[in-house]
Protein backbone atom coordinates (compact mmCIF):
# COMPACT_ATOMS: atom_id res chain seq x y z
CA UNK A 1 0.00 0.00 0.00
CA UNK A 2 1.52 3.19 -1.30
CA UNK A 3 0.47 4.89 2.36
CA UNK A 4 2.90 3.30 4.00
CA UNK A 5 5.82 4.05 1.96
CA UNK A 6 7.18 6.47 4.71
CA UNK A 7 8.39 2.82 6.65
CA UNK A 8 11.13 2.42 3.94
CA UNK A 9 12.33 6.57 3.73
CA UNK A 10 15.81 6.18 5.43
CA UNK A 11 15.49 9.59 6.61
CA UNK A 12 12.33 9.34 8.21
CA UNK A 13 13.71 6.32 10.39
CA UNK A 14 16.72 8.19 11.03
CA UNK A 15 14.55 11.30 12.38
CA UNK A 16 12.90 8.50 13.99
CA UNK A 17 15.59 6.64 15.97
CA UNK A 18 17.48 9.65 16.71
CA UNK A 19 14.24 11.58 18.21
CA UNK A 20 14.07 7.79 20.34
CA UNK A 21 17.73 7.64 21.51
CA UNK A 22 18.15 11.46 21.37
CA UNK A 23 20.27 13.82 23.93
CA UNK A 24 17.35 13.76 26.67
CA UNK A 25 17.53 9.85 26.68
CA UNK A 26 21.21 9.60 27.66
CA UNK A 27 20.99 12.76 29.93
CA UNK A 28 17.69 10.90 31.80
CA UNK A 29 20.14 7.87 31.73
CA UNK A 30 23.01 9.39 33.04
CA UNK A 31 20.23 10.64 35.65
CA UNK A 32 18.88 7.21 36.87
CA UNK A 33 22.48 5.90 37.17
CA UNK A 34 23.77 9.02 39.40
CA UNK A 35 20.51 9.43 41.72
CA UNK A 36 20.46 5.28 41.85
CA UNK A 37 24.04 5.38 43.28
CA UNK A 38 23.50 8.21 45.41
CA UNK A 39 20.34 6.34 47.03
CA UNK A 40 22.85 3.51 47.32
CA UNK A 41 25.09 5.13 49.27
CA UNK A 42 22.06 7.33 51.35
CA UNK A 43 19.41 4.66 51.57
CA UNK A 44 21.56 1.46 51.17
CA UNK A 45 20.58 -1.32 48.67
CA UNK A 46 17.44 -2.91 49.77
CA UNK A 47 15.33 1.27 48.80
CA UNK A 48 17.00 0.53 45.72
CA UNK A 49 15.73 -3.00 45.10
CA UNK A 50 12.65 -1.63 46.38
CA UNK A 51 12.44 1.22 43.90
CA UNK A 52 13.33 -0.44 40.47
CA UNK A 53 10.49 -3.20 41.51
CA UNK A 54 8.36 -0.29 41.89
CA UNK A 55 8.91 1.33 38.86
CA UNK A 56 8.89 -2.36 36.78
CA UNK A 57 4.92 -2.39 38.22
CA UNK A 58 5.05 1.26 37.27
CA UNK A 59 6.32 0.55 33.70
CA UNK A 60 4.03 -2.43 33.36
CA UNK A 61 0.96 -0.67 34.36
CA UNK A 62 2.04 2.27 31.78
CA UNK A 63 2.68 0.82 29.05
CA UNK A 64 -1.22 -0.24 27.55
CA UNK A 65 -2.27 3.17 28.86
CA UNK A 66 0.34 4.90 26.72
CA UNK A 67 -0.42 2.47 23.21
CA UNK A 68 -3.86 3.40 23.96
CA UNK A 69 -3.12 6.88 24.47
CA UNK A 70 -0.90 7.49 21.60
CA UNK A 71 -3.29 5.58 19.33
CA UNK A 72 -6.67 7.86 20.11
CA UNK A 73 -4.18 10.55 19.64
CA UNK A 74 -2.58 9.77 16.43
CA UNK A 75 -6.48 8.60 15.13
CA UNK A 76 -8.00 12.22 16.73
CA UNK A 77 -4.69 13.93 14.75
CA UNK A 78 -5.62 12.38 11.48
CA UNK A 79 -9.56 13.21 11.63
CA UNK A 80 -9.39 16.59 13.43
CA UNK A 81 -11.63 18.85 11.88
CA UNK A 82 -8.71 21.45 11.84
CA UNK A 83 -11.09 24.48 10.58
CA UNK A 84 -13.65 24.07 13.32
CA UNK A 85 -11.30 23.29 16.01
CA UNK A 86 -9.34 26.95 15.31
CA UNK A 87 -13.21 28.66 15.51
CA UNK A 88 -13.43 27.14 19.15
CA UNK A 89 -10.35 27.77 20.52
CA UNK A 90 -8.78 29.90 18.15
CA UNK A 91 -6.53 32.77 18.32
CA UNK A 92 -10.12 34.72 18.39
CA UNK A 93 -12.14 32.67 20.27
CA UNK A 94 -11.83 35.41 23.38
CA UNK A 95 -13.35 33.91 26.78
CA UNK A 96 -15.43 31.38 25.32
CA UNK A 97 -12.13 29.75 24.06
CA UNK A 98 -10.92 29.93 26.90
CA UNK A 99 -13.63 28.27 28.64
CA UNK A 100 -14.40 25.72 26.08
CA UNK A 101 -10.75 24.30 26.75
CA UNK A 102 -10.64 24.48 30.63
CA UNK A 103 -13.69 22.44 30.23
CA UNK A 104 -12.30 19.94 27.80
CA UNK A 105 -9.33 19.58 30.01
CA UNK A 106 -11.41 19.06 33.02
CA UNK A 107 -13.18 16.35 31.08
CA UNK A 108 -10.21 14.50 29.43
CA UNK A 109 -9.67 11.00 30.46
CA UNK A 110 -6.45 9.44 30.98
CA UNK A 111 -2.84 10.58 31.93
CA UNK A 112 -0.77 12.54 30.69
CA UNK A 113 0.27 10.38 27.64
CA UNK A 114 -3.09 11.13 26.05
CA UNK A 115 -3.51 14.89 27.80
CA UNK A 116 -0.33 16.02 25.84
CA UNK A 117 -0.57 14.19 22.64
CA UNK A 118 -3.83 15.75 22.84
CA UNK A 119 -2.76 19.05 23.28
CA UNK A 120 -0.06 18.33 20.58
CA UNK A 121 -2.21 17.70 18.01
CA UNK A 122 -4.54 20.60 18.57
CA UNK A 123 -1.37 23.47 19.16
CA UNK A 124 -0.50 22.97 15.90
CA UNK A 125 -3.46 23.46 14.04
CA UNK A 126 -4.00 27.05 15.28
CA UNK A 127 -5.44 27.28 18.09
CA UNK A 128 -4.55 30.18 20.64
CA UNK A 129 -1.90 30.08 23.15
CA UNK A 130 -4.66 30.46 26.60
CA UNK A 131 -6.75 27.83 25.10
CA UNK A 132 -3.67 25.72 25.19
CA UNK A 133 -2.07 26.31 28.47
CA UNK A 134 -6.28 26.61 29.76
CA UNK A 135 -6.55 23.52 28.67
CA UNK A 136 -3.57 21.59 30.18
CA UNK A 137 -3.98 23.51 33.52
CA UNK A 138 -7.13 22.32 33.90
CA UNK A 139 -6.51 18.65 33.02
CA UNK A 140 -3.82 18.97 35.67
CA UNK A 141 -5.95 20.83 38.37
CA UNK A 142 -9.66 19.84 37.67
CA UNK A 143 -9.10 16.07 35.93
CA UNK A 144 -12.37 14.55 37.18
CA UNK A 145 -11.12 11.36 36.70
CA UNK A 146 -8.07 12.19 38.21
CA UNK A 147 -9.95 13.84 41.42
CA UNK A 148 -12.37 10.46 41.31
CA UNK A 149 -9.26 8.10 41.47
CA UNK A 150 -6.74 9.77 43.27
CA UNK A 151 -7.61 12.62 45.34
CA UNK A 152 -11.14 11.56 46.91
CA UNK A 153 -9.57 8.16 48.44
CA UNK A 154 -6.12 9.52 49.22
CA UNK A 155 -7.67 13.00 50.93
CA UNK A 156 -11.18 12.56 51.36
CA UNK A 157 -14.31 14.01 49.51
CA UNK A 158 -14.61 17.14 51.30
CA UNK A 159 -10.96 18.32 50.46
CA UNK A 160 -11.34 17.28 46.69
CA UNK A 161 -14.14 19.54 46.66
CA UNK A 162 -12.47 22.32 48.89
CA UNK A 163 -9.38 21.65 46.08
CA UNK A 164 -11.90 21.82 43.27
CA UNK A 165 -13.83 24.47 43.79
CA UNK A 166 -10.78 26.95 44.65
CA UNK A 167 -9.05 25.80 41.19
CA UNK A 168 -11.86 26.44 39.06
CA UNK A 169 -10.96 29.78 37.71
CA UNK A 170 -7.18 29.20 37.30
CA UNK A 171 -7.12 27.60 34.49
CA UNK A 172 -9.06 30.74 33.09
CA UNK A 173 -6.44 32.86 34.71
CA UNK A 174 -3.63 31.17 33.66
CA UNK A 175 -5.04 31.29 29.85
CA UNK A 176 -5.75 35.05 30.12
CA UNK A 177 -1.96 35.62 31.60
CA UNK A 178 -0.46 33.37 28.29
CA UNK A 179 -2.14 35.77 26.00
CA UNK A 180 -0.50 38.47 27.71
CA UNK A 181 2.77 37.40 27.97
CA UNK A 182 5.61 39.34 25.48
CA UNK A 183 6.89 35.87 23.74
CA UNK A 184 7.10 34.18 20.76
CA UNK A 185 5.93 30.64 20.69
CA UNK A 186 7.35 27.84 18.61
CA UNK A 187 5.97 24.82 18.95
CA UNK A 188 7.59 21.79 18.12
CA UNK A 189 6.59 20.06 14.82
CA UNK A 190 4.92 23.33 13.50
CA UNK A 191 6.12 23.46 10.22
CA UNK A 192 4.23 26.62 9.18
CA UNK B 1 -8.23 -3.23 34.43
CA UNK B 2 -8.43 0.13 36.16
CA UNK B 3 -11.30 2.67 35.24
CA UNK B 4 -9.32 4.63 33.25
CA UNK B 5 -7.74 2.68 30.81
CA UNK B 6 -11.50 0.72 30.66
CA UNK B 7 -12.57 4.51 29.54
CA UNK B 8 -9.30 5.13 27.09
CA UNK B 9 -10.13 1.54 25.62
CA UNK B 10 -13.82 2.49 24.98
CA UNK B 11 -13.00 5.97 23.61
CA UNK B 12 -10.35 4.05 21.29
CA UNK B 13 -12.91 1.74 20.04
CA UNK B 14 -15.18 4.25 18.79
CA UNK B 15 -12.63 6.75 17.29
CA UNK B 16 -11.51 3.17 15.65
CA UNK B 17 -15.25 2.72 14.25
CA UNK B 18 -15.58 6.34 12.67
CA UNK B 19 -12.55 6.19 11.36
CA UNK B 20 -13.89 3.18 9.43
CA UNK B 21 -16.58 4.25 8.41
CA UNK B 22 -14.68 7.71 7.37
CA UNK B 23 -12.59 5.36 5.38
CA UNK B 24 -9.60 6.92 6.43
CA UNK B 25 -6.14 6.04 5.50
CA UNK B 26 -4.49 3.96 8.15
CA UNK B 27 -0.39 5.06 6.98
CA UNK B 28 -0.46 8.43 8.43
CA UNK B 29 -2.29 7.14 11.66
CA UNK B 30 0.71 4.72 11.89
CA UNK B 31 3.06 7.36 11.18
CA UNK B 32 2.00 9.38 14.08
CA UNK B 33 1.88 6.81 16.50
CA UNK B 34 5.41 5.29 15.35
CA UNK B 35 7.25 9.04 15.74
CA UNK B 36 5.26 10.05 18.82
CA UNK B 37 5.81 6.26 20.55
CA UNK B 38 9.79 6.67 19.85
CA UNK B 39 9.90 9.87 21.17
CA UNK B 40 8.42 9.36 24.64
CA UNK B 41 8.90 5.55 25.56
CA UNK B 42 12.85 5.49 25.84
CA UNK B 43 12.99 8.24 27.95
CA UNK B 44 9.66 7.63 29.92
CA UNK B 45 11.80 4.16 30.89
CA UNK B 46 14.91 5.64 31.84
CA UNK B 47 13.10 9.49 33.56
CA UNK B 48 10.58 6.88 35.77
CA UNK B 49 13.76 4.64 36.99
CA UNK B 50 15.79 8.28 37.61
CA UNK B 51 11.81 9.83 39.49
CA UNK B 52 11.81 6.26 41.50
CA UNK B 53 14.98 7.46 43.07
CA UNK B 54 14.55 10.81 43.45
CA UNK B 55 11.39 10.44 45.52
CA UNK B 56 13.27 7.98 47.61
CA UNK B 57 15.42 10.63 48.54
CA UNK B 58 13.21 13.49 49.64
CA UNK B 59 13.04 13.94 53.33
CA UNK B 60 9.10 13.74 54.05
CA UNK B 61 9.32 14.33 57.42
CA UNK B 62 11.69 16.93 57.38
CA UNK B 63 8.88 19.05 55.21
CA UNK B 64 6.34 17.92 56.81
CA UNK B 65 7.41 20.06 59.85
CA UNK B 66 7.53 23.33 57.68
CA UNK B 67 3.47 22.87 56.49
CA UNK B 68 1.71 23.00 59.79
CA UNK B 69 -0.77 26.20 60.47
CA UNK B 70 1.52 27.71 62.65
CA UNK B 71 3.95 28.32 59.69
CA UNK B 72 0.99 30.71 58.01
CA UNK B 73 2.34 32.08 54.75
CA UNK B 74 5.55 30.45 54.87
CA UNK B 75 3.93 27.25 54.71
CA UNK B 76 2.63 28.44 50.96
CA UNK B 77 5.95 28.49 49.27
CA UNK B 78 7.39 25.74 50.98
CA UNK B 79 4.60 23.15 49.70
CA UNK B 80 5.07 24.97 45.79
CA UNK B 81 8.38 24.13 46.14
CA UNK B 82 7.75 20.42 47.43
CA UNK B 83 4.92 19.81 44.70
CA UNK B 84 7.84 20.97 42.22
CA UNK B 85 10.55 18.33 43.59
CA UNK B 86 7.96 15.52 43.68
CA UNK B 87 8.82 13.88 40.39
CA UNK B 88 6.59 11.06 39.84
CA UNK B 89 3.03 10.22 39.60
CA UNK B 90 -0.19 10.20 41.70
CA UNK B 91 0.25 6.81 43.57
CA UNK B 92 3.55 8.61 44.91
CA UNK B 93 2.84 12.46 45.04
CA UNK B 94 -0.77 11.09 47.51
CA UNK B 95 1.05 9.19 49.54
CA UNK B 96 3.44 12.10 50.08
CA UNK B 97 0.65 14.33 50.49
CA UNK B 98 -1.48 12.23 53.17
CA UNK B 99 2.16 11.91 55.50
CA UNK B 100 1.88 15.69 55.37
CA UNK B 101 -1.67 15.29 55.90
CA UNK B 102 -0.74 13.02 59.14
CA UNK B 103 2.11 15.44 60.42
CA UNK B 104 -0.12 18.47 60.65
CA UNK B 105 -0.07 20.26 57.41
CA UNK B 106 -2.58 22.63 57.13
CA UNK B 107 -5.44 22.96 54.25
CA UNK B 108 -4.07 25.82 52.54
CA UNK B 109 -0.27 23.97 52.35
CA UNK B 110 -2.03 20.51 51.19
CA UNK B 111 -3.76 22.56 48.92
CA UNK B 112 -0.71 24.30 47.19
CA UNK B 113 1.05 21.60 47.20
CA UNK B 114 -1.58 19.08 45.21
CA UNK B 115 -2.15 21.93 42.90
CA UNK B 116 1.65 22.54 42.36
CA UNK B 117 2.35 18.85 41.70
CA UNK B 118 -0.50 18.52 39.18
CA UNK B 119 0.99 21.65 37.44
CA UNK B 120 4.61 21.48 37.44
CA UNK B 121 5.34 17.59 37.66
CA UNK B 122 8.72 17.31 36.81
CA UNK B 123 8.65 14.26 34.92
CA UNK B 124 5.65 15.14 33.02
CA UNK B 125 7.31 17.95 31.68
CA UNK B 126 10.65 15.85 30.87
CA UNK B 127 8.79 12.71 29.50
CA UNK B 128 6.32 14.24 27.92
CA UNK B 129 5.77 18.55 27.40
CA UNK B 130 9.35 18.95 26.30
CA UNK B 131 9.51 15.75 23.41
CA UNK B 132 6.03 16.69 22.23
CA UNK B 133 5.30 20.79 22.50
CA UNK B 134 9.32 22.09 22.65
CA UNK B 135 10.76 23.90 25.00
CA UNK B 136 9.27 27.02 23.76
CA UNK B 137 5.96 26.04 25.08
CA UNK B 138 7.23 25.05 28.44
CA UNK B 139 8.13 28.20 29.09
CA UNK B 140 5.65 30.07 28.31
CA UNK B 141 3.10 27.39 30.35
CA UNK B 142 5.39 27.78 33.39
CA UNK B 143 4.97 31.67 33.29
CA UNK B 144 1.01 32.03 32.69
CA UNK B 145 0.65 29.44 35.60
CA UNK B 146 3.62 30.05 38.06
CA UNK B 147 1.05 32.03 40.27
CA UNK B 148 -1.63 29.12 40.39
CA UNK B 149 -0.24 27.11 43.13
CA UNK B 150 -0.19 30.27 45.44
CA UNK B 151 -3.34 31.58 44.28
CA UNK B 152 -4.75 28.34 45.45
CA UNK B 153 -3.42 28.22 48.81
CA UNK B 154 -4.60 31.61 49.39
CA UNK B 155 -7.89 30.99 48.26
CA UNK B 156 -8.00 27.93 50.17
CA UNK B 157 -6.75 30.20 53.24
CA UNK B 158 -9.62 32.51 52.80
CA UNK B 159 -12.06 29.84 53.13
CA UNK B 160 -10.34 28.33 55.62
CA UNK B 161 -11.77 32.00 57.82
CA UNK B 162 -14.96 31.02 56.97
CA UNK B 163 -15.43 27.06 57.09
CA UNK B 164 -13.57 24.44 58.07
CA UNK B 165 -15.31 22.54 55.34
CA UNK B 166 -12.16 20.69 53.86
CA UNK B 167 -10.30 18.43 56.35
CA UNK B 168 -8.39 15.81 54.99
CA UNK B 169 -9.14 12.45 56.06
CA UNK B 170 -6.05 10.88 58.20
CA UNK B 171 -7.64 6.77 57.31
CA UNK B 172 -3.91 6.30 55.47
Amino acid sequence: MASFDFLKDPSWRKEVSSSALGKSFWGFGAAAVGFGILCWLIKGPDVVWAALSEDLSLVADLMPRVVVALSIAALIWVMMPRDRMSALVGKKSGMRGLIIATLAGAVTPGGPSSAYSLLAAVAVSGADRGALVAYITAWALLGLQRILIWDVPFMGAEFAMLRFAVCLPLPIIAGLIARRLPLTLRIKGDET
Amino acid sequence: MSPGLLVLSVLLVLLAALAVQQRQDTGPVVQRFVEQFAMLVPRMLVALIAAGFIAKLIPKEAIAGLLGEDAGLLALPVAVAAGLIVPAGPVIAFAIAAVFAKSGASVPALVAFVTSWSIFAAHRIFIYEVPLLGTSFLRMRLLSAMAVPFMAGVLAMLAGMITTFGQPLLTH
